[in-house]
């Protein structure tokens, strides 16, 4: 008994010590997240195979989240693990580098160091969330649950290293060297080269714009030029935009896309945002192309860490590129609907 | 037995004293949260207008200039980062804006600090904390009963903050010289005639 009472006093004294180094150190960061969904396709299919969110009147996981982070002056690190499907198989590289769900084991999101040589200056190497896209794997930071066809395009993470120079609080400028995207280590060397321009006009709105030219995780040497940009126009309006082009080696094989993200807020603990998105796949050396239109409508309401996010979805597959089903599960429709119900939970 | 029940009130006492030391800012004429505070001074308006701008340098992470008016009036804006703390784990939540005021009289100088905004951090694709709007929620603004108790802690870590800004910025202002900023460190040249 007195071993537990000593213990537990060096663990308040500990404790005190650190909340007094605060003012000078960053303690350890742990925080991440947990979610759960529930959707029900109205075709009684799992038609919209956008990632995550894909199983069919199932309560199902999503994935837990765990970050940690450490400052030491200008030096820091980020490791962010997931576990579950969203977070493994489903947007994390086995060893082999595919997506098998037996075999995944890595469960890395992030895994990269970072030195500050000074206040506009840092540089970061490592495995990271890419910098390309609107939407992230993480359902703590996105609006709706299910995700755009342009995020599940692009890519998911980048390897390499990257330096990133501050101009000033509007204007940044980030160049990087990295492997084939999704990649733990490269196959064909570090073949992409990568760029991210910030741009701030005014308070509130900040724009990215991206390129990545290199070896896509479809096995092409691709060029992706993507604006991902967002304003918060009053404390209750903000409009969001991302649209991307990829085209890949000689043309083959190609996408580009427009999301269009309006949100209002009607207190701070209750939103309702919509997601309009245009997608074209590109015809293969000049073959016709596919288009599919998406409209998302989500709720986000709060109540401290946890978010309940329900939402309505519909797609149109005009050209019947994703396969969607009529509710006798064997006649090819160009429409599909669905409903989910998400709720996330963030420490 | 005894020393279980010494901890639980070491513990109580603690946070007794913490609750005890921290009150609410007071409110202005138009209703706003301000610390405010004239401070007599026989250090010249020229000397206080450098080590202002000086304090301001050097606590460059936390506050920065927006405006001065001709060395009579300067505006800054800060920002007080809240850390959610669970024992020994904790992760910035959000940040608590404000607008720093400092203006020179005849043997005095007064400042205060007042359109406290709260900001909700959120998490970005690389796992870092960063400002999930640009535009903050006033702290005057009462909250919802869920939200009241950590509403209440943000107010009273805004004035915690405020008393202890206050406290630097004064010792700054009265007891420092203004020393230049940290050089580079030079080099030490050895065996060499």
């Amino acid at each position: 008994m007195k071993n537990n009472i000593a213990a537990l006093s060096l663990l308040l004294l500990s404790t005190a010590t650190v909340a007094v180094a605060q003012e000078k150190a960053s303690p350890l960061e742990i925080s991440g997240s947990v979610d759960t969904y529930y959707k029900y396709d109205f075709n009684k299919s799992g038609n919209i195979k956008t990632y995550f969110a894909n199983d069919q009147n199932s309560v199902s996981l999503g994935m837990i989240d765990l970050a940690l982070k450490k400052t030491t002056g200008k030096a820091s690190f980020v490791g962010e693990l997931s576990f579950g499907p969203r977070g493994q198989f489903q947007s994390i590289p086995d060893a082999a580098g595919g997506y098998d769900p037996v075999s995944n084991g890595f469960n890395i999101q992030n895994l990269y160091v970072n030195y500050a040589f000074s206040d506009k200056f840092t540089m970061t190497a490592g495995y990271m969330g890419t910098f390309i896209g609107y939407e992230v794997i993480s359902p703590a930071a996105n609006f709706n649950y299910s995700t755009s066809y342009l995020f599940g395009s692009g890519p998911f993470q980048n390897a390499g290293i990257k330096g990133t120079y501050s101009f000033s609080d509007k204007v940044s400028l980030m160049v990087g060297l990295f492997n084939e995207w999704n990649q733990y280590s490269a196959i064909r060397g570090v073949s992409s080269l990568g760029g991210q321009l910030m741009v701030s006009p005014v308070e509130g709105w900040t724009a990215y714009i991206n390129g990545l030219h290199g070896l896509d995780g479809y096995g092409n040497y691709s060029t992706i030029v993507d604006l991902t940009t967002a304003y918060q126009i009053t404390e209750k309006v903000k409009i969001g935009l991302n649209a991307a082009d990829l085209s890949a080696g000689d043309d083959q094989f190609g996408y580009s896309g427009v999301a269009l993200y309006p949100q209002y807020a009607f207190t701070p603990s209750v939103a309702l945002g919509l997601r309009a998105e245009y997608f074209n796949y590109k015809g293969i050396s000049g073959g016709p192309s596919a288009s599919v239109t998406s409209f998302t409508l989500s709720g986000n309401i709060k109540s401290g860490g946890l978010t309940f996010i329900p939402e309505v979805r519909f797609d149109n597959d005009k050209d019947f590129t994703q396969g969607f089903l009529k509710s006798n599960l064997t006649t090819l429709n160009k429409s599909a609907a669905q409903f989910s119900l998400a709720a996330v939970y963030s420490f | 037995m005894k020393n279980l029940l010494f901890l639980f009130t070491l513990i109580c006492l603690t946070q007794f004293s913490y609750a005890q030391e921290v009150t609410l800012l007071p409110k202005d004429e138009t209703g706003k949260f301000t610390y405010y505070e004239v401070v007599e001074s026989t250090v010249k308006g020229d000397s206080l207008q450098a080590r202002l701008s000086n304090f301001l340098t050097r606590n460059k992470k936390e506050i920065k200039l927006k405006s001065t008016d001709a060395g009579k009036l300067t505006i800054a804006s800060g920002k007080i980062v809240i850390q959610k703390s669970i024992t020994i784990i904790s992760h910035p939540s959000g940040e608590i804006i404000y607008q720093f005021n400092f203006e020179i009289g005849e043997g005095k100088y007064r400042f205060w600090l007042t359109d406290f905004q709260f900001i909700p951090y959120q998490k970005d694709r690389y796992g870092n904390f960063v400002p999930s709007t640009t535009i903050g929620v006033p702290l005057e603004k009462e909250p919802k009963k869920s939200n009241a108790q950590q509403w209440e802690d943000y107010r009273l870590q805004a004035a915690k903050y405020a008393a202890d800004f206050a406290k630097r910025l004064k010792d700054h202002l009265v007891n420092k010289t203004i020393s230049p900023l940290p050089l580079p460190e030079k080099k030490v040249i050895s065996k060499t005639w």
